[in-house]
């Protein structure tokens, strides 16, 4: 074992050394962490500016703009008065709103009567969120005058005089449709862009880390260090154990760095210390065994290189490193507690999102499990002669 | 560093044993690498193995070192065996193998410490060695910044920095330019004279003539004489080598040269013939009449005092760098 540390101290000063691993381990995950919440981020408080045309100059134009400015509203819409259509349709065009409405001339009275109202929405596909909240708005508040409508007419049918019916519609118009939604999370806390993404992008540039550790074993082996080194009282194993174990306090190193960073100076949630410190530990555990089972895998450094890419991408992209698992298919959430970044961000997101410190306990073990049946393998494989 | 009269003086013979092969063989697939191959290495003895590309030397020291299991036979180094031995054991392999990105002082700490050296003993030892490699001005330089030279001399102090028994080089002076070699042999005589055992391979006979107390001829996998160099001269019978540059007919050349008395062998090689006789001089006038009609002029001759390239020569039926 002492060879081991040997080996893992010599990997880590030459590491160390490689601007290129510093980068790969601690400034690339930050970076896109932060360019994908920032991208990402905002998904959860959509807001646009929208154009109100009106041409209508009248009550139920008047009462549409004030439901568009109305407190309920305010997070989500901000209104803009805009003289024409076509200047609304311009303004959509150059991106300055991201939709608008056009109320035309004679809306009120073909409300109040029998013809058909319409309020148009100019929106365009390149902004179709906003688009398809607009719509939403319009059709929202056409369901409201068709209430109204509704109840005028019932009263008129059931006897009130024609003299009350200005009185009904002035009451109805004050009148809100009794059902209304509000959306909320499960958990205690809500799950923020750079939550997720700060451990999902530590732990995609972590599992770098297993190429590193694979192709240096192969490299020492071109190189004449690896004849060197068990010429001397080492055994095999002990050099994939000195990989691994290089891999396992950069891995350490680079999340613990991000989970301080982004913690710190972007309020990413990382769940209770201990909790998180053992996902942490575990998926850095696993991706120093998986060190061990490339080198042991692989009979050359391309070899190398090509098994770690494969492995990695394939654990990233199964795992849901790139998106959020809870939003993909059923197979692919299935297939994502298959590989031990799934489990772990799984507990991070039960971590994030306000569950208690016992949530991490899976995770880990399963976790574990993987890291076990991996070194198992190793343990097999390191058993073959180093020389043919 | 200056080399021990006393020690090298001292017969192999009434030396301690320290490395004992027994058998060793070794096949890759149906290609027969290494064939039932024994010897011993005193201590303080430098013993060359010496053979052409391919004769088996490097398979051979990688079992010594145990980086290759034998199918056959055994090793013992001072009573010791498998993972024990290799601590005694300097390995020096024929490239460099040091990692450039780490100072020379780094490397040789890192290579001590698999010994399991102590950190005070180690720097102690490490100071030694950057002393005797003479590079203790560059200790703190990358490796990747030193010269070929200075490359070669940490490559060696690599394989000493845990204070071996026994020191085994694997052809160090291959691709080197003359005055690294002259240093490398320079060095490897002064371990002999301190009384490390060297095992040294090499297809050099000038250097195993000029290093080693004795030389193991091998060929073809398989130890074909072994001795000091005069026990191995004198198998050929103090006889002469004649190398003659030929253009032309060489092949009538050759047969006409082992149609004339006192000719022992006559081969042919790259660029003419090489002839084993009993007196190079007395036989010139001879064999310059007997292919005087032939198809073939002989650009230059060369009469050489019995030397190892005569002793493969006659063992194998091959020159040493053919």
């Amino acid at each position: 074992m002492n060879a081991a540390l040997v080996i893992a101290r010599k990997d880590l000063r030459q590491r160390v050394r490689d601007r290129s691993a510093l980068v790969l381990g601690i400034l690339a995950p930050l970076l896109i962490a932060t360019v994908m919440s920032a991208a990402f981020g905002s998904a959860g408080s959509f807001h646009t500016t929208v154009g109100v045309v009106d041409q209508d100059r009248h009550e139920l134009g008047a009462a549409f703009v004030a439901m568009l400015r109305s407190p309920d509203l305010s997070d989500v819409v901000t209104v803009r008065s805009v003289a024409t259509p076509a200047e609304a349709r311009r303004l959509v065009h150059d991106k300055k709103l991201g939709a608008a409405f056009v109320l035309p001339l004679g809306f009120t009275p073909a409300a109040h009567g029998t013809a058909t109202a319409r309020i148009e929405v100019l929106g365009s596909s390149d902004q179709a969120i906003a688009r398809e909240v607009s719509a939403a708005l319009a059709e929202s508040f056409a369901a409201q005058v068709n209430a109204d409508r509704l109840s005028v007419l019932t009263a008129l049918a059931t006897g009130t005089s024609a003299a009350r019916t200005a009185h009904l519609i002035a009451a109805s118009a004050r009148l809100r449709l009794p059902v209304s939604t509000r959306s909320g999370d499960i958990g205690a806390k809500r799950l923020t862009a750079i939550s997720y993404y700060a451990p999902s992008m530590g732990i995609f540039f972590m599992f770098f880390g297993i190429g590193f550790g694979a192709r240096s074993y192969w490299l020492e082996r071109r190189s004449g260090n690896l004849d060197r080194m068990l010429a001397a009282p080492v055994r095999p194993a002990e050099v994939l154990a000195g990989k691994a174990l290089s891999t396992l306090v950069f891995g350490l190193a680079s999340l613990l760095t991000m989970a301080v960073v982004t913690s710190v100076f972007f309020d990413a949630q990382w769940g209770p210390l201990p909790a998180a410190a053992a996902l942490v530990f575990a998926i850095v555990l696993a991706a120093a065994a998986l060190t061990a089972l490339v080198a042991a895998l692989a009979r050359s450094e391309r070899q190398a290189d090509g098994v770690a890419s494969t492995v990695t991408f394939a654990l990233v992209l199964l795992g849901g490193n790139f998106v959020f698992v809870s939003s993909s298919p059923e197979l692919l959430r299935r297939l994502a507690l298959l590989t031990p970044n799934g489990w772990a961000m799984r507990g991070f997101v039960d971590l994030q999102s306000g569950a208690g410190a016992s949530a991490a306990v899976q995770p880990v073990l399963a976790i574990l499990a993987f890291t076990a049946v991996v070194a198992g393998a190793v343990a097999l494989l390191a058993r073959r002669p180093v020389s043919s | 560093m200056t080399v021990s009269a006393a020690t090298r003086a001292t017969p192999s013979s009434v030396r301690r044993t320290l490395l004992t092969c027994r058998n060793l063989s070794r096949h890759f697939g149906d290609r027969v690498a290494v064939d039932d191959v024994s010897l011993t290495i005193a201590a303080g003895e430098t013993y060359g193995l010496l053979g052409p590309n391919g004769a088996g030397k490097t398979t051979t020291i990688r079992m010594i070192c145990g980086l290759l299991r034998p199918d056959t036979g055994w090793v013992d180094l001072d009573g010791r065996r498998g993972r024990r031995a290799r601590a005694l054991i300097g390995y020096v392999p024929q490239d460099i193998a040091l990692y450039p990105d780490l100072t020379a002082r780094e490397n040789l700490v890192f290579f001590g410490r698999l010994y399991g050296l102590g950190s005070r003993a180690l720097a102690r030892r490490v100071d030694e060695v950057l002393e005797l490699i003479d590079l203790r001005d560059r200790r703190d330089d990358r490796v990747e910044d030193m010269s070929g030279g200075m490359r070669r001399r940490l490559n060696i102090g690599a394989g000493l920095v845990h204070s071996p028994t026994l020191l085994v080089l694997d052809e160090p002076t291959v691709g080197v330019d003359p005055q690294s070699r002259h240093a490398i042999m320079t060095s490897v005589r002064a371990f002999g004279a301190e009384g490390l055992a060297v095992l040294y391979t090499t297809h050099y006979m000038e250097e195993a003539e000029r290093l080693c107390d004795r030389v193991g001829i091998i060929d073809r996998g398989r130890l074909v004489a072994e001795g000091t160099r005069r026990e191995l001269v004198a198998r050929v019978g103090e006889r002469d080598r004649i190398d003659l540059v030929v253009t032309g007919d060489v092949d009538a050349l050759v047969r006409a040269c082992r149609g004339v008395p006192g000719v022992a062998t006559a081969n042919r090689t790259a660029d003419g013939a090489q002839l084993i006789v009993q007196d190079g001089n007395e036989l010139l006038p001879r064999l310059l009449a007997a292919t005087a009609d032939l198809d073939a002029v002989v650009r230059s001759i060369e009469v050489s005092e019995p030397d190892l390239e005569s002793v493969f020569l006659h063992l194998t039926g091959t020159a040493l760098r053919e």
